[in-house]
């Protein structure tokens, strides 16, 4: 791992240079929201730098909402998705262990995580609900993206992280290495105010791991007594970016949609005779918490929260997950 | 196996022969366009093009690759549009999926089989296994409740099983009809009938979700230890492919780990009864 640095205006006409090549998303504010835009010639100066967080969760690059998974694929043109934040990062590898199972290796998730360079932006800020470093991620990225990027005014800096990584970073021009002795003072100082910023918010809330044994403790009563502000629109789970149920739908000659599903709907786990174990709304609502708490880390090795708090933003009943855990501590 | 380049692309098969089992239930004899090779009590995802599909382990023998027996109960809205299929039609396949019975750790074994209702497609399949291997068994006893004598399926494979030496076979049913002289009552109720060396036997259970907890329950009592049970687990197995989530039991994706647990394995869940 190592920085490299650039300005600001070399870095955007460098990405300019690559749309010849590849299809690069940005994020961009607008007075809605931030979220990732399709970047175009002469629109670098709208990309939203280090800013939590795109509305939209990465996995949704990787896994569409809908799609043909009987028909030829579309992800062949290469991709740079620029901007996600850590904790999406970090909610890709759950999304890698499911569907690049070695038994069986989705084609469609395989391309286009084979074809997608992820430069991480680091978080220099918080919203209202992150909570990331309560769950032990980082609000930035050294491991798991393939470059991360701070910017400083006009100065573009890029923590290049994997061998893909690397080969990106030699299309940057004029861009140069930063030795071992050349601080980078300023990353250091956003990550402590910003590590510090969500420490404040997040106290006493318990980590990933408590928060596993205290749901599975959990009585009826509390299931109840949350379920009853919800509605079962499935906003927590497609706003997720751990989450990845589908439903596969028949069309003809045997083709198939995979189309994402949710927990939260109601017969999400019905059967042909008609039981349903998930018929009544608390129970719902609870098999979601256990999913990402209590069993996902039975089976597999990566998180199923990584702390982004969407759930919370987006939810219409205004139900906060960590009130929830609070209230079990 | 279905096509392994697109895990979601099924396999096409010619329905040669639809063989009705009883008012509910039908077999449907399917020739696949590549053979294909499945162990016995793994499932399959059979699709009505353009319809849909649904998971069932196939009932024919795992012996016999060129072709395909599948025992379907109409009960749902795919299920229903399936048992309007006439010969001739082109369905789809995808699988086999999951882990089936683990049937060389029976060798040496009495294996005590219950079941109820279309449990016996799968449990049909893995007669035809032990019978195949029946000179490394002790004993195979099957003892099978259905509604009622009419909604028993695959009547002439009692008769069969009979004439197989170490082959015992018990039936009861809910409702008596005219012309039954056998049991009246719950499947379970047959097992108090049967002698088996418990501490040299397997149990396997398949049927619907009331019969396998107060089957299990009743094994339990008997004396059989939580991994000698072998439980076929029915949850809404839609990829098959350990993706979907639709089939979660715990921390279990049915389709992928199971659909065949020993008790020992998912006993500590509570979602399994559900």
């Amino acid at each position: 791992m190592y920085y490299i640095t650039l300005r600001k205006e070399d870095w955007h006409h460098s990405l300019e240079k690559l749309l010849l090549t590849c299809d690069i998303f940005v994020p961009v504010k607008d007075e809605y929201s931030l979220d990732y835009e399709p970047f175009r010639l002469n629109e670098a100066e709208h990309i939203s730098y280090n800013m939590p967080k795109p509305a939209t969760p990465l996995k949704n690059f990787f896994l569409p909402v809908r799609e043909n998974v009987t028909a030829g694929s579309d992800g062949r043109k290469p991709r740079i998705i620029i901007g996600a934040p850590n904790c999406d990062i970090e909610a890709l590898l759950l999304l890698d262990e499911i569907y690049l199972d070695e038994t069986f290796t989705d084609p469609y998730y395989r391309q286009r995580r084979n074809n997608t360079t992820l430069i991480s932006f680091d978080c220099f800020g918080t919203n209202d609900h992150c909570h990331c470093l309560s769950y032990g991620v980082k609000p930035y990225s050294v491991e798991h993206a393939d470059l991360a990027l701070a910017a400083d005014g006009d100065d573009i800096c890029l923590r290049v992280i994997t061998a893909r990584g690397e080969e990106f970073a030699t299309l940057l021009s004029p861009a140069r290495k930063l030795n071992d002795t050349e601080s980078v003072s300023f990353i250091e100082q956003k990550r402590q105010s910003v590590e510090a910023s969500l420490a404040a918010k997040n106290k006493g809330l318990p980590d990933y791991h408590d928060t596993g044994q205290l749901v599975q403790k959990a009585g009826y009563a509390v299931w109840v007594k949350y379920a009853s502000k919800c509605v079962s629109c499935g906003a927590c789970t497609t706003i997720c970016p751990t989450c990845s149920c589908f439903l596969l739908i028949d069309k003809p000659d045997f083709e198939k949609v995979k189309q994402m599903d949710a927990c939260q709907y109601p017969g999400f786990e019905r059967v042909a005779g008609g039981e349903d174990a998930l018929f009544e709304l608390p129970h719902r609502f609870r098999n979601r918490y256990m999913c990402k708490y209590v069993w996902k880390p039975q089976k597999f090795k990566h998180m199923a929260c990584t702390g982004c708090g969407r759930c919370i933003e987006a939810c219409i009943g205004k139900i906060n997950k960590n009130e929830l855990f609070m209230e079990l501590t | 196996m279905t096509d392994n380049t697109n895990i979601y692309k099924p396999l096409r098969a010619n329905l040669v022969d639809v063989i009705e089992e009883s008012p509910l239930i039908k077999t449907f004899v399917l020739i696949p366009e590549r053979e294909f090779v499945f162990s016995t009590g793994q499932f399959i995802e059979l699709s009505v093009d353009g319809v849909g599909e649904a998971p069932f382990t196939p009932s024919s023998s795992p012996l016999v690759t060129d072709k395909l027996e599948v025992t379907v109960m109409k009960t749902g809205y795919v299920t229903n549009i399936m048992h309007e299929l006439k010969p001739g039609a082109v369905m789809g396949i995808r699988g086999p999926y999951g882990r089936g019975y683990p049937v060389k750790s029976f060798e040496g074994k009495e294996v005590l089989i219950l079941g109820g209702g279309c449990g016996l497609a799968p449990i049909r399949s893995l007669l035809f296994t032990l019978e195949h291997m029946k000179d490394k068994l002790e004993k195979v006893i099957l003892c099978y409740g259905s509604k009622s004598p009419t909604d028993c399926i695959y009547k002439p494979l009692f008769s069969r099983l009979n004439s197989i030496d170490k082959f015992e076979t018990y039936r009861t049913v809910d409702r008596t009809e005219e012309g039954w002289d056998g049991p009246v009552g719950v499947a379970t109720a047959l097992l108090d009938k049967i002698k088996v060396k418990i501490e040299n036997s397997v149990a396997v259970v398949c049927g619907p979700p009331i019969m396998m907890k107060f089957g299990t329950i009743r094994i339990l009592e008997m004396g059989y230890r939580d991994d000698q049970i072998y439980l076929s687990m029915e949850k809404n197995m839609s990829c098959g492919l350990g993706k979907c989530g639709h089939c979660m039991m715990g921390e279990f994706f049915v389709c992928k780990d199971g659909p065949v647990f020993t008790y020992k394995e998912i006993k500590h869940n509570p979602e399994i009864w559900k």
